[in-house]
Order: structure tokens, then sequence, then C-alpha cells
């Protein structure tokens, strides 16, 4: 419990109605998109540098707990006050500040939505490409602590290849700002990307530039429709390895087309196996040109049909049902514990069948999705939080399909994070002298452990 | 306690929040409790018996449009509108109404008060309202903003039934809603002229009630009980085509919400279903007729704005855009975001007037950008809203039907 001075002290910096302490208020900070639940002492929403810089100095005077937050859409609990303590939420931070075009940057708060930053680059002929499933929620701020990855992943990187310079907070209330605006910069150590991915362990984030580029002049979306997920798999693999670089390359199981096809009703194959879900854009010839090519390479590799969108409606209806399969699971199982093993992407069609075989094992029911260019595999373990014994079960499947991926040269995480869910996992991948200097970082950065402790350094149990 | 089928939908709430964003109410507040997944994950807690029907409960539960822009995004297939409605009858159980709307909906619910009051209201009210402060409002809406009273009910004006002009092609239930009745009585009188002149007979069922829509969302489902249940009695009846309102939200009750609340009452519902799908809505109706034939050029811009309870609760889209589109050089421009909410939400706005006022403001920006001369909305809260705060601007607020009218006289 936070003292009720302290308390006051906050009040006396956001006022009272950005710093929420009733029961209601603190149970609906408690959660974010995974199954955990931490309860918060506090919750409070900053507007300014200045008042975060105000909070992390009492903070640290009085040993209090802190944990940033955005939207509260990860899977890993790394935004919940995990060893209670405040939660600092940024959503009321969330102002665009500046979108130039003529050096192709945007300058905005940690509180922004992705998807209302791509909107209004948008609007001036400009991209920002990352894009998590969850961009019409998650916060610039949060997918920046989290190094959010997503569907673009294969052609345009990931958050962290876009971010130019961030201002920060340090845990003593320090303010400071890594990088520039510019294109270049190999001024010192990269800090910005060191905060990036950092989970919110080593600073708060409290102003972002990060690099914007050309709109692509157009884009087409293709469906592949297999009657064999190995096929799918093999296509994808096979893709890669010929050069071509679609704009997004998903892959979808017969679990998760149904599951999709009963909230958006837009008509995907529901008696397919698997189904590729491509984009190709670029300059309009270009695109014309690649889009038969793809064609062609499914229906070499397998697939029985490839449909080409026909409008732009048609194609961003695809991609919305892309984006709401974590939601329309719901529609199978209460819950799904999801996974985000990566492999090299050679390894998938071997991958996703050791995932199923893995799951037959324990008893587990699965559905599989894939940022597949990527080798980004999700598979989403189904289950109802109330049965102990499937849980047990599920967490058993997830151990064992860590091991496989890491087996073959793959990673714990794609772009999901560690948080608490994969925390125990860490030293499997990383060496103790590897975990021995993040350690050094963190207590360089956050001498008193303050900031979001029990993250994923400090969490070995599940 | 809350029906079973809801009680388990509580656990399908996967957390993703792609409600959350999508929320007008959210995108104002930026805090969680706001939001439709906070107070699904709130009412999961109470019905775990981990939380209290709290005041502090209460009091997020009803900043809230219901809007149903949360039902149509949950890719769980949740129906966050329907658990939030239900949760607000146990709040109306356990701590009752506030005094202003106990007082409202005791006219809304009863036979004589409301008749009474509004005599008084149109004979007093009508001549006193310029004498009202300039400065003041209800909510967001500034008196002098606020419509007039009807100078009589317009079910007083009618006969029951109304013969079909020229041969009689058809016979329609008409429910006239309290809004056309006592506010706005021109959109009756169109309703009314354009279905007889297109051969329809309008029989207006004698001693129909209030839906009894606004009683139920603010909780005091009992209280609307015999308004729900004498309009079951008046309307399902075999002899006519079908049964037609104007209003977005009366069709919405009759539609849609009559079934759902007897279901969660644990009452008898089979009435309500069998009326349900015999409704529609005064723009669909009209979807079927040959008007090319009938309707004459009206000069003029027009915008549309989606109603919730047109749009989410009964699904219908395309009808009024494409009546208005039928009407020769009439010149129809869509809003940015014509389907988002007006910021209206019935008492909302007057509970919420700075919430309001910032999703309202957005809707105004983008009416008035499209250089409309009128905005066209089937919904008389929608109406009262936007009409309430275009402020100097000269567009004005109408039923796409009462453009219609004009187009066929």
């Amino acid at each position: 419990m936070l003292r009720q001075e302290l308390v006051q002290k906050f009040v006396s910096i956001v006022g009272p109605d950005r710093c929420k302490t009733s029961k209601e208020d603190l149970l609906t900070y408690a959660y974010d998109a995974c199954i955990y639940e931490y309860l918060p002492d506090a919750v409070l929403f900053p507007k300014s540098t200045a008042e975060v810089s105000q909070i992390m100095k009492v903070a640290g005077a009085h040993n209090v707990f802190v944990t940033p937050r955005g939207a509260g859409s990860a899977f890993g609990a790394e935004g919940l006050a995990k060893k209670g303590g405040v939660v600092l939420c940024f959503t009321m931070m969330n102002r665009i500040i500046e979108i130039n075009t003529a050096n192709r940057y945007a300058v905005v708060e940690p509180g922004v939505v992705i998807a209302d930053l791509q909107k209004a680059a948008d609007k001036v002929g400009l991209f920002y490409p990352p894009d998590p499933g969850s961009a019409a929620v998650a916060t610039m701020g949060g997918t920046i602590g989290t190094n959010a990855g997503g569907m673009r992943g294969v052609k345009y990187g990931v958050t962290r290849d876009y971010l130019l310079g961030l201002e920060i907070v340090l845990p003593s209330g320090e303010v400071m700002v890594t990088g520039t605006v510019t294109a270049k910069d190999v001024t010192g150590y990269d800090l910005t990307r060191l905060i990036c991915g950092s989970e919110g362990t080593l600073a708060l984030i409290t102003r972002i530039n990060v690099r914007l580029i050309p709109k692509p002049q157009t884009k087409r979306t293709l469906q592949a429709i297999y009657n064999s997920i190995d096929d799918a798999g093999t296509t994808v693999s096979k893709i890669i390895e010929s050069g071509i670089v679609p704009a997004t390359l998903e892959l979808m199981d017969k679990t998760i087309i149904k599951a999709v096809e009963g909230f958006a009703h837009i008509g995907l194959p529901l008696d397919a196996e698997a189904i590729l879900l491509m984009d190709v854009d670029g300059d309009p010839e270009v695109v014309e040109k690649q889009v038969r090519l793809v064609a062609d390479f499914c229906t070499d590799h397998g697939a029985k049909e490839v449909r080409v969108s026909r409008s732009e409606k048609e194609s961003e209806q695809l991609w919305v049902a892309r984006r709401s399969v974590g939601g329309a699971m719901a529609r199978l199982r209460p819950q799904f514990m999801t996974e985000d093993c990566t492999v090299p992407v050679s390894e998938l069609t071997s991958a996703i069948k050791q995932v199923v075989q893995i799951c037959e094992r324990n008893r587990v029911q699965v559905a599989v999705v894939a940022h597949a260019g990527d080798g980004n595999l999700h598979p989403l373990l189904l289950c109802d939080q109330r049965d102990k014994d499937e849980m047990a079960r599920v967490q058993k499947a997830l151990d064992d399909f860590v091991d496989y991926a890491l087996s073959v040269g793959g990673t714990l995480s794609g772009e999901h994070g560690i948080g608490i869910t994969k925390s125990k996992y860490l030293p499997k991948q990383l060496s103790e002298t590897s975990l021995k200097m993040m350690r050094a970082i963190k207590t360089t950065f956050d001498p008193r452990g303050i900031l979001n402790p029990g993250s994923f350094l400090e969490h070995h149990e599940s | 306690m809350i029906a079973e089928q809801l009680r388990e939908e509580v656990h399908n709430c996967i957390r993703c929040g792609l409600c959350v964003n999508a929320c007008p109410v959210y995108k104002q507040l930026y805090f969680e409790g706001a939001s439709p997944r906070g107070k699904v994950q709130l009412i999961k807690k109470i019905l775990e018996g981990a939380l209290e029907l709290s005041e502090n409960f209460s009091r997020l539960l009803f900043t809230c449009l219901l809007c149903e822009t949360c039902t149509v995004n949950c890719p769980s297939g949740l129906q966050p509108d329907r658990l939030m409605k239900a949760m607000r009858a146990e709040v109306y159980d356990k701590f009752g109404l506030p005094w202003q709307k106990r007082a409202l909906f005791h006219l809304l619910s009863g036979d004589v008060l409301l008749p009474f009051c509004l005599f008084w209201g149109r004979a007093v009210e009508n001549p006193l309202r310029f004498l009202l402060p300039g400065e003041g409002k209800v909510g967001t809406i500034p008196y002098a903003r606020l419509p007039l009273l009807n100078s009589k009910p317009l079910l007083k004006q009618f006969p029951e039934v109304i013969p079909a002009q020229g041969p009689r092609v058809g016979r329609v239930l008409y429910f006239v809603g309290c809004a056309t009745n006592y506010l706005f009585e021109n959109v009756g009188k169109s309703v009314i002229d354009v279905l007889t002149r297109l051969g329809i007979e309008v029989v207006i069922p004698k001693g129909q009630a209030c839906c009894g829509l606004p009683i139920c969302l603010s909780g005091a489902r009992k209280m609307a009980l015999k308004n729900i249940e004498r309009n079951l009695e008046l309307f399902n009846r075999t002899d006519a085509d079908a049964v037609i309102t104007d209003c977005a939200t009366c069709g919405a009750a009759l539609k849609k919400e009559y079934p759902h609340i007897l279901e969660e009452m644990g009452a008898n519902a089979e009435a309500a279903q069998a009326l349900s799908s015999r409704v529609q809505d005064i723009s669909q109706y009209l979807t079927s007729f040959d008007l090319e034939k009938v309707l004459k050029p009206v000069r003029r811009r027009v915008t549309y704005h989606d109603p919730c309870h047109l749009l989410r609760s009964q699904g219908v889209k395309d009808a009024p855009r494409n009546l208005l589109k039928r009407i020769p050089e009439l010149e129809f421009v869509e809003m940015a975001d014509a389907d988002v909410c007006c910021g209206g939400g019935g008492t909302f706005q007057w509970e919420h007037p700075e919430v309001a006022s910032g999703i309202t403001s957005k809707k105004i920006q983008a009416i008035v950008e499209t250089c409309s001369d009128q905005v066209a909305s089937g919904c008389p809260g929608c109406r009262l809203q936007i009409h309430g705060n275009l402020g100097s601007s000269l567009i004005q607020v109408v039923h796409p039907v009462e453009i219609l009218a004009e187009a066929i006289t």
C-alpha cells in the first residue's frame, strides 16, 4: 500500500483527476492482454516530461516502484505492477507534435496510438510501417518499450528500424535526450536502440522521433489457399529464398480461418487447411508484375487457388480480419496462451509440424498463425484458465516448443517480448555473461531497482 | 442477478483491447475505466464476487453512450452493450435513479401525467422560453436551440386509420415515438404523407405507449414493463404488411431490445420475437417502392449522420442514404466518420456535458466541412444533439423522410 502522504505528493504533481486510487480504477489497471493480473497501488497519468520527472523524483526519494504502461495490449505483463507501486500510464500524453515532410520524420508523445500516427502520416503521403496486430490500440511508447514487430516486418522491419531518437526520464528524474532526427547518427553508444525493447526497465520514454518513408504508391493483397499447411509453409520459405520481397506474408491455419470468418464475414475459404495472406506494394507496374509472380509461385507450390483483392477496401477487410485473430479466438475457448518463438525461415514448415506434434502430445488445442515471412510463429494454445490441469498441459507444451525453437537456432521471442511469461526461459538462450551484462546495464540506469520491478531480468518462474 | 448467457460472456473477453480506442468516450477521457474493456472486466469482478456493486462502478458504468461501437468491433463476439445494459438494471435495483431521471421516466411510462405536463408545457414553455437566460444550457444544448413542443400531440392530429391516396396497395402499423408525437410533428406528417401517397393505408393503433427504451437503458426495466406489454399487444397484428417507425431508438426497442429485455428478466419473450421480425425503419420500408415516378427534383446538398440505434442496433446503413440519392438533383455528400456517435447518447450529454461536447464538436466539424444545406438523420436524439450544437451555422437537421415528403409534393 502507498502511504496517504505519498499519494498526496503525486496528486500535487498531476492533480486529483490524473491520480487514480479507487479500487475500481486499480482493477482496470491490473491486466493487459495476457492472463495474469497484478493490482497497482495507484495509477498516474502524466501529461508532460516535467511531470514524469517530478514523479520519478518523489518515487526515488521514497523507494516507490514505478511501472510504465501504454494501452495494455501486451502479452507478457510488461506494463503491470508486478510488485505493486505506481503504474505510470501514458495514454493522456498523446500529442503528435510534428510531422516533418521535408525531412520525413515525426515527433510524438508516448501515448499516441500507432494507427493515429499512421493516419496522420498517410494524410501527407508518408508512411510509418511498423504494424503490430494491436496497431489500433497500442501506443507508440509501449511499442518502443517492447520493440514491437508486426505484419510488415518481412519487408519493412520492426519498430527499432524506424527509431531516430528519444527523450527519456531516468529513474533519478533526470531528463535525457538520445539520438537525433537525422537519418544517420553514430555519436556515442546507441542508447536509443538500447531503450527500445527494454520493456520499461531502464527509463521512461517521454518523446519519440521516428523515421517516416514515402507511402508506397499502390498495394495489392493476395490470398493463396492451400489443402496442406506444409505446402503453405514451404511456399513461404521458397518465396523468401527466391528473392521476392512481399510487404507482408502471413499464414493462418484452418482453426484461425474459421474463427476469423465467424467475426469478419468476408468470405474466407472455410474448407482450406491454410491460407497465405500477402501484400505486394510499390509502383503500379512493379506491383502488377509481382502479383503475377507471387500468384504463379504459390500455384506452383501447391496452392489450389489464388485470389487477388480487387479494391483497397477488400484488402483492408482482409487485414482487419487478420488483426482480429487474437480476439476471435475467444469464439472457441475463453483464453489462449501465445508463443512467438521465431525460427530461421527455412525451418518454417518443420516448425509448424513440431508445434502441432507438441500440442498433440500434450493434449492441447492449438491454432497456428504466423508472420511467416519472418519465421515468426504465433501458435495460440487455447485454454480455459479455470481448468488447472489443462493450464499445466499448456505450460508444458510451451516449454517443449521453446526447447525446439532454440535447438534450430531460433529465438524465444520475435516481437512480443519476454515479460513474465517467458522470463524463465532466458537462461536457455542467454549465457550467464550476457545476463550479467544486462543486469549491469539495468543497475547503471536504475541503481535502486524502482523501475518496472519483477520484469524479465528478475523473474524466473512462471 | 444478470442472465446466465450474459454471465458466461465475461469470460470470453480476451482483453485484446480492440474496443478501447474504438470507443468515443475513451477517446475523450483516455483511462481504462471509461473503456468497454475496463467495464467488462469490472463486471467480471462483480460477478465473481471480487468487487461490490459500488457507486464508483455505477459512475463508470454510466460513463457510456451505449453507442454499441464496442459490440461491432469485438472479434470475440462479446456484446458489451448488452452486459452494460443488464448491469444498469442491477445498479438501479441497488441505488435507484437520480430524481431528475425518476421524474422524467414517470412521465414517459404514465398515461396521464405526460399529456398533462405537455399541455401546460406547451401553454407556458413555448412563450416563456424566450424569457430564459440566453446563456443557459441543458447539458451541451443552449436553451435557445431546444425544439418547441408540437402545438398538439401528433396522435391527436390524426385518426386511427388514415386511408391511402388512390388505390390501396398496402397497409402498415405506424409506431409513433414520443419525439415525433410531442416535438417533431413534421416527421410524423411526412411519414404519413409519403406512405399514403404511395398507396399505403396507415394505421396508428390507439393507446400506444412510449417504447420505454430510454427508461430501460437507465436500468429501470421494471418501470417500462407495462409500456412494453401494451405495445406488444397493440402491434402484434397480422392485418398489416409491417410495423413502421421513424425513430431509430423506437425501432431498436421493438426490433431488438424487447426480446432481450424480456428474456433477461425471465419473462415470456415470444410476442416480442414475433413483433421483432415485422418492424422496419421507414427508410427500409420505402426502399422497395418505385419512387422515381413520383419524385420531383430537390436542389440541395445533403449529408447523412448514422444514428447508433439505426446503424449498429438495427444494421440499417444504406437504406436512408439510397433514399436521398434517389431524389433528382439532390447532391448527396458523405461526411467523414458518419458512423461515429454524435455524443448525445440520450441523457448522456446532460450527465457528462464535457465528454459529450468533445465528441459532438468533431461531429459538427465533419458536418460543416461538407458544406451541406441539410444533415439528415433518423433519430430525434441525434437531431437534438446536432442541432443543439451547430451554433451559428445555418445547416438544418432533418429526418430523411422530411426531404422525401418535399420531393413528393
